[in-house]
Protein backbone atom coordinates (compact mmCIF):
# COMPACT_ATOMS: atom_id res chain seq x y z
CA UNK A 1 0.00 0.00 0.00
CA UNK A 2 1.40 3.41 -0.87
CA UNK A 3 0.36 6.88 0.17
CA UNK A 4 2.07 9.61 -1.74
CA UNK A 5 2.80 13.22 -0.90
CA UNK A 6 3.96 14.76 -4.13
CA UNK A 7 5.27 18.18 -4.98
CA UNK A 8 6.65 20.24 -7.83
CA UNK A 9 5.97 18.76 -11.27
CA UNK A 10 3.78 16.16 -9.63
CA UNK A 11 1.09 18.82 -9.40
CA UNK A 12 -1.61 16.77 -11.04
CA UNK A 13 -1.14 13.85 -8.70
CA UNK A 14 -1.00 16.32 -5.83
CA UNK A 15 -4.29 17.84 -6.84
CA UNK A 16 -5.84 14.40 -6.81
CA UNK A 17 -4.65 13.80 -3.26
CA UNK A 18 -4.96 17.34 -1.99
CA UNK A 19 -5.59 16.31 1.58
CA UNK A 20 -2.03 15.08 1.99
CA UNK A 21 -0.14 17.53 -0.22
CA UNK A 22 1.79 20.61 0.67
CA UNK A 23 3.40 23.09 -1.67
CA UNK A 24 7.18 23.34 -1.46
CA UNK A 25 9.65 25.35 -3.41
CA UNK A 26 11.67 22.42 -4.65
CA UNK A 27 10.91 19.32 -6.65
CA UNK A 28 10.44 16.70 -3.96
CA UNK A 29 7.98 14.16 -2.66
CA UNK A 30 7.41 11.84 0.25
CA UNK A 31 5.87 8.43 -0.13
CA UNK A 32 4.57 6.29 2.71
CA UNK A 33 4.41 2.52 2.35
CA UNK A 34 2.76 -0.14 4.48
CA UNK A 35 4.20 -3.61 4.29
CA UNK A 36 1.21 -5.85 3.74
CA UNK A 37 2.80 -8.79 5.55
CA UNK A 38 4.18 -7.09 8.63
CA UNK A 39 2.05 -3.93 8.77
CA UNK A 40 5.22 -1.92 9.25
CA UNK A 41 5.56 1.53 7.70
CA UNK A 42 8.32 3.02 5.61
CA UNK A 43 8.84 6.51 4.28
CA UNK A 44 10.74 7.56 1.18
CA UNK A 45 11.74 11.16 0.53
CA UNK A 46 12.76 11.83 -3.04
CA UNK A 47 14.62 14.99 -3.99
CA UNK A 48 16.40 15.88 -7.20
CA UNK A 49 19.37 13.51 -7.24
CA UNK A 50 18.86 12.19 -3.72
CA UNK A 51 16.54 9.85 -1.90
CA UNK A 52 16.25 8.79 1.72
CA UNK A 53 14.19 5.91 3.10
CA UNK A 54 13.28 5.21 6.71
CA UNK A 55 11.86 1.75 7.39
CA UNK A 56 10.32 0.75 10.71
CA UNK A 57 11.96 -2.20 12.47
CA UNK A 58 10.41 -4.14 15.31
CA UNK A 59 12.39 -4.45 18.56
CA UNK A 60 12.28 -8.24 18.22
CA UNK A 61 13.79 -7.98 14.75
CA UNK A 62 16.58 -5.72 16.03
CA UNK A 63 17.18 -8.15 18.89
CA UNK A 64 17.35 -11.09 16.47
CA UNK A 65 19.72 -9.38 14.05
CA UNK A 66 22.17 -8.12 16.68
CA UNK A 67 21.85 -11.36 18.66
CA UNK A 68 22.85 -13.32 15.56
CA UNK A 69 26.10 -11.34 15.45
CA UNK A 70 27.19 -12.84 18.75
CA UNK A 71 27.03 -9.58 20.67
CA UNK A 72 26.52 -9.77 24.46
CA UNK A 73 22.93 -9.84 25.71
CA UNK A 74 23.17 -6.40 27.33
CA UNK A 75 24.31 -4.86 24.04
CA UNK A 76 21.52 -6.60 22.16
CA UNK A 77 18.94 -5.43 24.71
CA UNK A 78 20.26 -1.88 24.55
CA UNK A 79 19.93 -1.82 20.77
CA UNK A 80 16.42 -3.30 20.90
CA UNK A 81 15.48 -0.60 23.42
CA UNK A 82 16.13 2.09 20.83
CA UNK A 83 13.80 3.14 18.06
CA UNK A 84 15.59 1.64 15.07
CA UNK A 85 14.95 2.27 11.39
CA UNK A 86 16.41 0.62 8.35
CA UNK A 87 17.77 3.55 6.35
CA UNK A 88 18.61 3.69 2.66
CA UNK A 89 20.40 6.64 1.08
CA UNK A 90 20.86 6.84 -2.65
CA UNK A 91 22.73 9.18 -4.95
CA UNK A 92 20.51 9.50 -8.00
CA UNK A 93 22.41 12.44 -9.44
CA UNK A 94 25.35 12.57 -11.82
CA UNK A 95 27.60 14.29 -9.28
CA UNK A 96 29.16 13.40 -5.91
CA UNK A 97 26.74 13.52 -3.00
CA UNK A 98 27.50 13.40 0.72
CA UNK A 99 25.75 13.28 4.07
CA UNK A 100 26.68 13.36 7.76
CA UNK A 101 24.42 11.74 10.33
CA UNK A 102 25.72 14.22 12.90
CA UNK A 103 23.94 16.98 10.94
CA UNK A 104 20.58 15.29 11.38
CA UNK A 105 18.14 16.06 14.22
CA UNK A 106 14.94 14.40 15.35
CA UNK A 107 12.25 16.61 16.76
CA UNK A 108 9.98 15.35 19.51
CA UNK A 109 6.43 16.46 20.24
CA UNK A 110 7.67 19.10 22.69
CA UNK A 111 9.60 20.77 19.87
CA UNK A 112 13.01 19.77 21.23
CA UNK A 113 15.77 18.89 18.76
CA UNK A 114 17.89 15.82 19.46
CA UNK A 115 21.02 14.56 17.69
CA UNK A 116 20.85 11.14 16.07
CA UNK A 117 23.24 8.72 17.73
CA UNK A 118 26.00 7.92 15.28
CA UNK A 119 27.74 4.66 14.52
CA UNK A 120 30.99 6.03 15.94
CA UNK A 121 29.25 6.76 19.23
CA UNK A 122 27.89 3.21 19.37
CA UNK A 123 31.29 1.71 18.55
CA UNK A 124 32.91 3.79 21.27
CA UNK A 125 30.37 2.50 23.79
CA UNK A 126 30.86 -1.07 22.70
CA UNK A 127 34.61 -0.72 22.82
CA UNK A 128 34.34 0.53 26.41
CA UNK A 129 32.41 -2.66 27.21
CA UNK A 130 35.11 -4.75 25.57
CA UNK A 131 32.85 -5.77 22.72
CA UNK A 132 34.42 -6.51 19.36
CA UNK A 133 33.58 -3.69 17.01
CA UNK A 134 30.90 -5.11 14.76
CA UNK A 135 30.35 -2.03 12.66
CA UNK A 136 28.39 -3.15 9.68
CA UNK A 137 24.72 -2.97 10.60
CA UNK A 138 24.67 0.71 11.50
CA UNK A 139 24.47 3.49 8.94
CA UNK A 140 27.95 4.98 8.40
CA UNK A 141 28.47 8.37 10.06
CA UNK A 142 29.21 10.02 6.76
CA UNK A 143 29.77 9.02 3.19
CA UNK A 144 30.46 10.59 -0.16
CA UNK A 145 28.68 8.78 -2.94
CA UNK A 146 29.67 8.73 -6.57
CA UNK A 147 26.82 8.65 -9.10
CA UNK A 148 24.87 5.42 -8.72
CA UNK A 149 26.18 4.70 -5.23
CA UNK A 150 23.86 3.97 -2.36
CA UNK A 151 24.01 2.57 1.11
CA UNK A 152 21.86 1.20 3.85
CA UNK A 153 22.13 0.67 7.58
CA UNK A 154 20.32 1.06 10.86
CA UNK A 155 19.58 4.47 12.33
CA UNK A 156 18.94 4.63 16.08
CA UNK A 157 16.87 7.14 18.03
CA UNK A 158 16.32 7.18 21.77
CA UNK A 159 12.54 7.03 21.61
CA UNK A 160 9.91 4.66 22.95
CA UNK A 161 8.05 2.28 20.64
CA UNK A 162 5.24 3.96 18.75
CA UNK A 163 6.55 7.51 19.32
CA UNK A 164 5.79 10.06 16.60
CA UNK A 165 8.50 12.53 15.67
CA UNK A 166 9.96 14.63 12.87
CA UNK A 167 13.37 14.18 11.35
CA UNK A 168 15.42 17.02 9.93
CA UNK A 169 18.03 15.72 7.50
CA UNK A 170 20.69 17.26 5.31
CA UNK A 171 22.68 16.26 2.27
CA UNK A 172 25.24 18.01 0.11
CA UNK A 173 25.18 17.87 -3.66
CA UNK A 174 27.59 19.73 -5.91
CA UNK A 175 28.83 21.76 -2.98
CA UNK A 176 25.38 22.93 -1.91
CA UNK A 177 23.88 21.71 1.34
CA UNK A 178 20.17 20.94 1.30
CA UNK A 179 17.82 20.35 4.19
CA UNK A 180 14.33 18.93 4.56
CA UNK A 181 12.14 17.32 7.20
CA UNK A 182 10.17 14.13 7.47
CA UNK A 183 7.07 15.51 9.14
CA UNK A 184 5.40 12.41 10.49
CA UNK A 185 7.73 9.51 11.21
CA UNK A 186 6.79 7.02 13.88
CA UNK A 187 8.79 4.35 15.68
CA UNK A 188 7.59 0.79 15.23
CA UNK A 189 5.27 -0.52 17.90
CA UNK A 190 6.70 -2.77 20.60
CA UNK A 191 5.18 -5.78 18.85
CA UNK A 192 3.94 -6.60 15.39
CA UNK A 193 0.88 -4.47 14.47
CA UNK B 1 32.79 -29.33 4.63
CA UNK B 2 35.28 -29.09 1.83
CA UNK B 3 33.79 -32.07 0.07
CA UNK B 4 30.23 -30.95 0.60
CA UNK B 5 31.10 -27.48 -0.66
CA UNK B 6 32.47 -28.86 -3.88
CA UNK B 7 29.54 -31.20 -4.35
CA UNK B 8 27.08 -28.35 -3.90
CA UNK B 9 28.99 -26.20 -6.35
CA UNK B 10 29.18 -28.94 -8.91
CA UNK B 11 25.56 -29.95 -8.65
CA UNK B 12 24.15 -26.40 -8.21
CA UNK B 13 21.55 -27.83 -5.91
CA UNK B 14 18.22 -26.01 -5.82
CA UNK B 15 17.29 -24.31 -2.60
CA UNK B 16 14.53 -26.82 -1.84
CA UNK B 17 17.10 -29.54 -1.34
CA UNK B 18 18.86 -27.46 1.30
CA UNK B 19 16.24 -27.35 3.98
CA UNK B 20 18.73 -27.85 6.82
CA UNK B 21 20.54 -24.67 5.82
CA UNK B 22 17.28 -22.74 5.77
CA UNK B 23 16.45 -24.04 9.23
CA UNK B 24 19.84 -22.91 10.46
CA UNK B 25 19.37 -19.45 9.03
CA UNK B 26 15.97 -19.20 10.65
CA UNK B 27 17.47 -20.20 13.97
CA UNK B 28 20.11 -17.50 13.56
CA UNK B 29 17.47 -14.88 13.04
CA UNK B 30 18.34 -14.19 9.45
CA UNK B 31 15.09 -15.58 8.15
CA UNK B 32 12.64 -14.25 10.69
CA UNK B 33 9.20 -14.83 9.18
CA UNK B 34 6.73 -12.09 9.94
CA UNK B 35 9.10 -9.93 11.93
CA UNK B 36 10.14 -7.80 9.05
CA UNK B 37 9.83 -7.90 5.30
CA UNK B 38 12.88 -7.36 3.11
CA UNK B 39 13.82 -3.70 2.96
CA UNK B 40 12.45 -2.11 -0.22
CA UNK B 41 15.90 -1.75 -1.72
CA UNK B 42 16.57 0.32 -4.83
CA UNK B 43 16.97 -1.36 -8.18
CA UNK B 44 20.49 -2.58 -8.81
CA UNK B 45 22.24 -0.16 -11.10
CA UNK B 46 25.30 -0.93 -13.19
CA UNK B 47 27.33 2.25 -12.73
CA UNK B 48 30.92 1.85 -11.62
CA UNK B 49 33.00 4.88 -10.70
CA UNK B 50 36.39 5.13 -12.34
CA UNK B 51 38.98 6.44 -9.93
CA UNK B 52 40.67 9.55 -11.24
CA UNK B 53 43.90 8.24 -9.73
CA UNK B 54 44.26 4.45 -9.54
CA UNK B 55 45.33 3.35 -6.07
CA UNK B 56 47.59 0.43 -5.19
CA UNK B 57 45.49 -2.43 -3.81
CA UNK B 58 46.94 -3.47 -0.43
CA UNK B 59 47.87 -7.13 -0.42
CA UNK B 60 46.16 -9.42 2.08
CA UNK B 61 45.91 -13.08 2.97
CA UNK B 62 42.60 -14.51 4.15
CA UNK B 63 41.18 -18.00 4.61
CA UNK B 64 38.64 -19.27 2.12
CA UNK B 65 35.63 -21.51 2.77
CA UNK B 66 37.89 -24.53 3.02
CA UNK B 67 40.32 -22.85 5.39
CA UNK B 68 43.02 -22.44 2.76
CA UNK B 69 44.94 -19.17 2.71
CA UNK B 70 44.49 -17.00 -0.35
CA UNK B 71 46.38 -13.80 -1.05
CA UNK B 72 45.44 -11.00 -3.38
CA UNK B 73 48.94 -11.19 -4.81
CA UNK B 74 48.16 -14.74 -5.97
CA UNK B 75 46.01 -13.09 -8.63
CA UNK B 76 48.51 -10.52 -9.92
CA UNK B 77 48.18 -10.33 -13.70
CA UNK B 78 44.45 -11.01 -13.51
CA UNK B 79 41.56 -8.57 -13.27
CA UNK B 80 40.06 -8.91 -9.79
CA UNK B 81 36.58 -7.97 -8.65
CA UNK B 82 36.94 -7.51 -4.89
CA UNK B 83 33.51 -7.57 -3.26
CA UNK B 84 32.90 -6.88 0.45
CA UNK B 85 29.67 -8.45 1.66
CA UNK B 86 27.69 -10.21 4.39
CA UNK B 87 24.77 -12.61 4.37
CA UNK B 88 22.42 -10.29 6.29
CA UNK B 89 22.88 -7.50 3.72
CA UNK B 90 20.01 -7.64 1.16
CA UNK B 91 21.79 -5.95 -1.76
CA UNK B 92 24.82 -8.18 -1.17
CA UNK B 93 22.58 -11.18 -1.61
CA UNK B 94 20.91 -9.73 -4.67
CA UNK B 95 24.12 -9.12 -6.56
CA UNK B 96 25.58 -12.60 -6.03
CA UNK B 97 23.92 -14.18 -9.10
CA UNK B 98 25.28 -11.44 -11.36
CA UNK B 99 28.78 -11.87 -9.93
CA UNK B 100 28.57 -15.59 -10.52
CA UNK B 101 27.39 -15.05 -14.09
CA UNK B 102 30.19 -12.68 -15.09
CA UNK B 103 32.72 -14.87 -13.27
CA UNK B 104 31.56 -17.95 -15.15
CA UNK B 105 31.86 -16.20 -18.50
CA UNK B 106 35.14 -14.34 -18.05
CA UNK B 107 37.29 -16.38 -15.67
CA UNK B 108 38.85 -18.18 -18.64
CA UNK B 109 40.13 -14.78 -19.82
CA UNK B 110 41.82 -13.98 -16.52
CA UNK B 111 38.99 -12.52 -14.47
CA UNK B 112 38.41 -13.49 -10.85
CA UNK B 113 35.86 -12.56 -8.21
CA UNK B 114 36.95 -12.53 -4.57
CA UNK B 115 33.98 -12.14 -2.22
CA UNK B 116 35.27 -10.98 1.14
CA UNK B 117 32.76 -11.76 3.86
CA UNK B 118 32.69 -9.46 6.86
CA UNK B 119 32.51 -10.67 10.45
CA UNK B 120 30.69 -13.97 9.87
CA UNK B 121 31.74 -17.54 10.46
CA UNK B 122 32.56 -20.11 7.81
CA UNK B 123 29.72 -22.34 9.00
CA UNK B 124 27.24 -19.51 8.85
CA UNK B 125 28.21 -18.48 5.31
CA UNK B 126 28.34 -22.08 4.17
CA UNK B 127 24.80 -22.62 5.43
CA UNK B 128 23.70 -19.45 3.67
CA UNK B 129 25.24 -20.26 0.31
CA UNK B 130 23.73 -23.71 0.57
CA UNK B 131 20.23 -22.33 0.22
CA UNK B 132 20.96 -20.13 -2.80
CA UNK B 133 19.52 -21.09 -6.17
CA UNK B 134 22.76 -19.86 -7.76
CA UNK B 135 25.69 -21.31 -5.84
CA UNK B 136 28.75 -19.03 -5.95
CA UNK B 137 31.75 -20.85 -7.36
CA UNK B 138 34.11 -17.89 -6.94
CA UNK B 139 36.29 -17.82 -3.80
CA UNK B 140 34.65 -16.55 -0.63
CA UNK B 141 37.19 -15.20 1.86
CA UNK B 142 36.69 -14.41 5.53
CA UNK B 143 37.65 -11.03 6.95
CA UNK B 144 36.59 -12.03 10.44
CA UNK B 145 37.93 -8.93 12.19
CA UNK B 146 37.10 -6.50 9.33
CA UNK B 147 40.74 -5.46 9.10
CA UNK B 148 40.96 -5.82 5.33
CA UNK B 149 37.81 -3.78 4.76
CA UNK B 150 39.32 -1.04 6.90
CA UNK B 151 42.50 -1.15 4.84
CA UNK B 152 40.33 -0.55 1.78
CA UNK B 153 38.33 2.20 3.52
CA UNK B 154 35.06 0.32 3.11
CA UNK B 155 32.31 2.05 5.05
CA UNK B 156 29.24 0.12 3.96
CA UNK B 157 28.23 -3.19 2.44
CA UNK B 158 28.31 -4.11 -0.29
CA UNK B 159 31.30 -2.28 -1.70
CA UNK B 160 33.01 -3.57 -4.81
CA UNK B 161 36.37 -2.68 -6.33
CA UNK B 162 37.86 -3.58 -9.67
CA UNK B 163 41.60 -4.17 -9.56
CA UNK B 164 43.58 -4.15 -12.79
CA UNK B 165 46.35 -6.49 -13.85
CA UNK B 166 48.94 -4.22 -12.27
CA UNK B 167 47.28 -4.51 -8.88
CA UNK B 168 45.68 -1.08 -8.82
CA UNK B 169 42.14 -0.23 -7.82
CA UNK B 170 40.61 1.40 -10.87
CA UNK B 171 36.83 1.25 -10.29
CA UNK B 172 34.64 1.40 -7.21
CA UNK B 173 30.94 0.85 -6.49
CA UNK B 174 29.16 1.42 -3.18
CA UNK B 175 25.82 -0.37 -2.92
CA UNK B 176 24.39 -3.28 -4.87
CA UNK B 177 25.02 -3.60 -8.58
CA UNK B 178 24.05 -5.77 -11.51
CA UNK B 179 27.48 -6.98 -12.55
CA UNK B 180 26.05 -8.99 -15.39
CA UNK B 181 25.09 -5.78 -17.20
CA UNK B 182 26.76 -5.27 -20.60
CA UNK B 183 28.30 -2.00 -19.41
CA UNK B 184 30.10 -3.78 -16.58
CA UNK B 185 31.19 -6.58 -18.86
CA UNK B 186 32.63 -3.99 -21.26
CA UNK B 187 34.65 -2.44 -18.46
CA UNK B 188 36.01 -5.81 -17.37
CA UNK B 189 36.82 -6.83 -20.94
CA UNK B 190 38.73 -3.59 -21.50
CA UNK B 191 40.72 -4.20 -18.34
CA UNK B 192 41.42 -7.76 -19.47
CA UNK B 193 42.58 -6.51 -22.85
CA UNK B 194 44.89 -3.88 -21.39
CA UNK B 195 48.55 -4.62 -20.79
Amino acid sequence: MRLTHQFGPMALACALTAAVCQATADDSKVEVFTDETSGLLSWKASHPGFSLQFIQLLPDYVRAVFGARGLPAEVVDTMAGYCVFGTIIQNESDAPLSYRVSDWRYITADGQLHPVKTKSQWLKEWEARGVAAFRWLLLPDDQTFAPGDWSQGFTTLQLAPGTAFKLRYQWTLQGKTHEDTFEDLRCAAATKP
Amino acid sequence: MKTLSKICAALRLPSRSRLPAYILLTALGLQAPGLHAELPSPELSHELTRLSTPLPAPDFTLPDMDGEARSLSDYRGKVVMLNFWATWCPPCRREIPSMESIYQDLQKDGFVVLAVNEFESTDHVFAYTGQLSVFPTFPILFDSDSKISQDYDVKGLPTTLLIDKQGKVVYRAVGGRDFDHPAVRDIVRKLLAAD
